[in-house]
């Protein structure tokens, strides 16, 4: 991977084939996720995190504002997971994004983060993983290469921010 | 840092994997400020801490959707990281669930109540 740096008013970064792959392959279990039928997801915690509750301690507030908010919630996530699968290489190579297709990678970056890090349990204190052998080992570290990914994403945007001022 | 080619790395990382379970205590604080359906307390929309979303990310977010200036939003974004929370915006209820649905569609951890 060569991260994400601003070029003009877009950003750009270079993947490697194998990093596109696991990128595809992360937004198709994603948007399974997203679009599953509520009773198949139900007490999920990845569905958890990325369609939370309005309201902490009253069930019907929460309840109406679920109503109202988690329609347009979930397909603002999938319209947002197009963007990037229709940006994304099939085999490796340079991610040019424009002001909106980057908007899109910055949400659906991190909604790949929280639900591998959800899935992993991580807390603030994990570390990168030492042992790759196993599963878990890989998935943390597909979780710290997003980490990486979507980091250099938000130091773009905010270059760019300051260069409009 | 680039992922293995040798296995399917995430193939079970969202379904079926055998790390899934209850979320982390950190995650699911029970702290909620009281309330006692004053009319006269203006309702606001908190963000709260959480293990996953990056501090630089959190900042962009409250300047992007708030309009707050760097400053403010990484004061901000501080206050959630090292209080475990903080009142990001406040007004009418209508209003705070809005904040809250634009700040859940950046996956930040935010809820609306009204202020104690």
């Amino acid at each position: 991977m060569r991260p994400f740096r601003r070029r003009g008013d877009d950003v750009v970064a270079r993947l490697e084939p194998a990093e596109t792959r696991v990128v595809a392959l992360l937004l198709d279990q994603l948007e399974q996720l997203l679009t599953a039928d509520a009773d198949d997801v139900a007490g999920d915690p990845v569905v958890a995190r990325l369609l939370p509750a309005g309201h902490r301690s009253d069930p019907e507030l929460a309840a109406d504002y679920r109503g109202m908010t988690e329609s347009a919630l979930r397909s603002g996530k999938t319209d947002d997971l197009a963007t990037v699968r229709a940006s994304l290489p099939s085999d490796g190579g340079t991610v040019r994004l424009d002001p909106d297709q980057a908007a899109a990678w910055l949400r659906t970056s991190n909604d790949l983060r929280l639900a591998l890090g959800t899935r992993l349990d991580i807390a603030e204190d994990t570390e990168p993983p030492e042992d790759l052998s196993t599963e878990e080992g890989q998935q943390l570290a597909v979780y710290y290469w997003l980490t990486g990914l979507q980091g250099s994403l938000v130091d773009a945007l905010v270059a760019g921010r300051a260069g409009r001022r | 840092m680039a992922p293995q080619r040798r296995r399917d790395p995430v193939h079970t990382a969202f379904y079926g994997g055998s790390v899934a379970g209850p979320l982390a205590p950190t995650r699911t604080p029970e702290e909620t400020v009281e309330e006692h359906g004053d009319l006269d307390r203006p309702w606001v929309t908190i963000v709260w801490n959480d293990p996953v979303n990056l501090m630089t990310y959190v900042t962009l977010v409250l300047r992007e959707l708030f309009g707050y200036d760097e400053p403010t939003a990484t004061s901000l974004m501080l206050q959630v990281h090292h209080e475990g929370r903080a009142i990001v915006s406040s007004g009418p209820r209508e209003r705070m669930e809005h904040d809250t649905s634009r700040l859940h569609a950046y996956g930040l951890w935010a809820s609306f109540q009204q202020d104690s």
